[in-house]
């Protein structure tokens, strides 16, 4: 077993930079758990002090039901794949897989076969022999992975291992991590600002910002229900649009509304935003949740067409209502559009958010 | 507008002729820097009847180095020099690498006050240290000793190569020390089974620096060496006597004093190059 709780997990650098503020997390044992934020959100320090190479300043890890606060990293029995590989360019990749059970004495025999499995895995055979500067970076990252697998950690960390890479290779690491953890189920922690690498590889998806957690669920649950504005407009790509409106109620419905749009809001929302009648919130749809054309005219709104990005699959739109930018996803690619024309958008029914404007979190979706 | 630029001189010459300018300026240049050189090994290669009189006479004779090789306290001072040079290298090597690891790797009140003092004592001209040094060597009665000798060189290196060595490791990339902190090493056995091979191009460099600054350094030789541990280049210095200035035995020593660091630059000029780029 070896669950990872972190509690009230505080890091301060100095009085000045506060890193990371009271995150508590609690990771189920084969859990694999992606941290998600922009860059100096607090994500790499926190996986840093769950694998001991950074000092806590506040509060409490415990991996496997045991306080590793004061065990250096040799001892909490964890594995790391760093963004830049971190191979020990002096060593064959034999050596390099060899490396940790050598120093944790295991006989040769055992480590030839322990490293058999790993390459076996990750089709590391034929590159055993080399130095690492003479892989690929997409090879670097696989003797990464297997000097991981070959210790058989309580728990793997990843900060960041696909940065480096090109997004051809970035997507087929991807998949390569999501298989070896159905091969070899181990606790994973995976560290990103990529927010599609998080949804495709967590079970559930930690969001952070400034140092705090912000959201924690399964992808689909930060992606469907985002708690704030924050997380509404970080998950997803491209990203949510954002209209000012303010709330009325006409003949028993709820409309959002602004000089330029009148939406009409349908149940569970309107419930919800029946308390802000006459107050201004901030409405969040997505963009492949708009639709062109009028749809129910209660919903639809007028857009000036901006830019039309084609992308073979779907058409992106960027379009302006009023001040605000809307852009559109899932335009079918034949449709004929050019910039400058008017549409209109309509929302899909239940796919509308509503977030407070003062503190960014969310009334209803 | 965009500006449309003349082209230089240079530029405007057919290839041949660029060729050829720049093959006369390396040879200049080239020259600058050898001249001496040669002129020292041309001056050892003359009787000393000739050595005024270089431009006419075409006699030539090993006379020099033979007398020179005959000199009991010279071989010595060749033996000296060496042990010492060699001695201060692996003395303060040991020192500096670590000094170096610690200033790229720590931060905190050790390793600032480290910075401190080595900055300090970088920035007193070194010319101000002999004096102390000799009246020190003196007290502690070690002066014209080996250990005398050996303990400021050690110390001027560990003050002037502590920062090269820290922009070595600058250069190299901590996240492998810590995959090795993780895969079980102590602090020490990351820094010395991981970060130490990936600088060992960076420490041949600087050992073949440390070597030829102990071998070329004459101040603290004059000052804190007598009889008992003569050193080359005091030694060399003192064919000017009250009888004159033996111009071709200076001459002849200090080409053979030229060759092992000579020898040394030239096969060990691959990792220097090496060794600086990190």
């Amino acid at each position: 077993m070896a669950a990872i709780v972190l509690s009230k997990l505080n890091k301060h650098y100095g009085s000045l930079h506060h890193a990371v503020k009271d995150v508590d997390l609690e990771i189920a044992d084969k859990e694999f758990v992606a941290l998600v934020g922009p860059s100096g959100c607090g994500k790499s320090t926190t996986l840093r002090m769950i694998a001991g190479l950074e000092d806590i300043s506040g509060g409490e890890i415990r991996i496997g039901g045991k306080v590793v606060n004061n065990l250096p990293p040799r001892d909490r029995d964890i594995a790391m794949v760093f963004q830049n590989y971190a191979l020990y360019q002096h060593m064959s990749v034999y050596d390099n897989l060899a490396f940790g059970l050598r120093n944790k004495k295991v006989p040769e025999s055992e480590i030839k076969a322990g490293i058999d499995r790993a390459a076996e895995i990750l089709g590391l055979h034929e590159l055993l022999k080399r130095k690492p500067r003479q892989l690929s970076g997409g090879q670097q990252q696989r003797v990464a992975l297997g000097r991981c697998i070959v210790r058989n950690p309580l728990v793997f960390l990843f900060d960041e291992p696909l940065s480096n890479l090109d997004a051809k290779l970035r997507a087929q690491m991807r998949i390569e991590i999501k298989r070896l953890h159905a091969q070899v189920p181990t606790t994973s922690v995976f560290v990103t600002h990529d927010q599609v690498e998080a949804m495709t590889l967590g079970d559930r998806v930690v969001v952070m910002r400034d140092g705090r957690i912000h959201q924690v669920g399964t992808p689909l649950a930060v992606y469907g229900k985002p708690v704030n504005k924050f997380v509404a407009g970080f998950i997803g790509a491209p990203a949510m649009n954002f209209l000012e409106v303010t709330i009325r109620k006409e003949a028993g419905t709820v409309v959002a509304e602004s000089p330029v749009l009148k939406v009409a809001v349908t149940e569970p929302s309107s419930v919800a935003l029946e308390a802000w009648q006459g107050r201004r919130v901030i409405m969040g749809v997505r963009p492949e949740h708009l639709v062109l054309g009028e749809g129910l005219l209660s919903r639809s709104f007028a857009a000036k067409v901006e830019v039309v990005e084609q992308l073979g699959s779907e058409i992106l739109l960027e379009s302006r209502v009023g001040d605000a930018r809307v852009t559109v996803a899932r335009v079918p690619p034949e449709t004929a559009i050019a910039a400058g024309d008017q549409v209109r958008l309509s929302a899909q029914p239940g796919r509308l958010h509503f977030f407070d404007p003062e503190s960014e979190n969310v009334i209803a979706a | 507008m965009a500006m449309v630029r003349e082209p230089l001189l240079f530029a405007r010459l057919p290839v041949g002729g660029r060729r050829l300018l720049f093959g006369m300026a390396l040879f200049a240049i080239c020259f600058l820097f050898a001249f001496p050189v040669l002129w020292l090994i041309l001056t050892s290669l003359r009787p000393e009847s000739g050595v005024y009189y270089v431009h006419r006479g075409t006699e030539f004779t090993l006379a020099s180095f033979v007398e020179v090789l005959q000199d009991e306290r010279l071989l010595q001072a060749f033996f000296n020099s060496a042990m010492i040079s060699t001695l201060a290298t692996i003395f303060s090597l040991l020192v500096t690498v670590s000094s170096g690891y610690m200033l790229s790797r720590f931060k905190g009140p050790a390793a600032s006050t480290w910075f401190g003092t080595i900055y300090v004592f970088r920035c007193v001209p070194y010319i101000s240290w002999v004096i102390p040094l000799y009246f020190v060597a003196q007290s502690w009665g070690i002066y014209d000793t080996y250990i005398g000798i050996l303990l400021p060189h050690i110390a001027v290196h560990i003050c002037f190569f502590s920062w090269l060595m820290k922009g070595f490791f600058d250069g190299i990339d901590p996240s492998m020390e810590h995959a090795a902190l993780i895969d079980g090493c102590t602090r020490w056995g990351a820094f010395i089974r991981v970060a130490l091979p990936s600088a060992i191009p960076a420490i041949s460099a600087l050992a073949v620096l440390c070597w030829l600054f102990t071998w070329n350094e004459f101040l603290f030789a004059l000052i804190l060496t007598g009889n008992k541990v003569p050193m080359v280049t005091v030694v060399m210095a003192q064919f000017v006597t009250e009888m004159g200035l033996r111009w071709n035995l200076m001459a002849a020593t200090a080409v053979m004093a030229l060759v092992p660091a000579f020898l040394l630059a030239l096969f060990g000029q691959k990792y220097v190059i090496r060794g600086l780029r990190i």
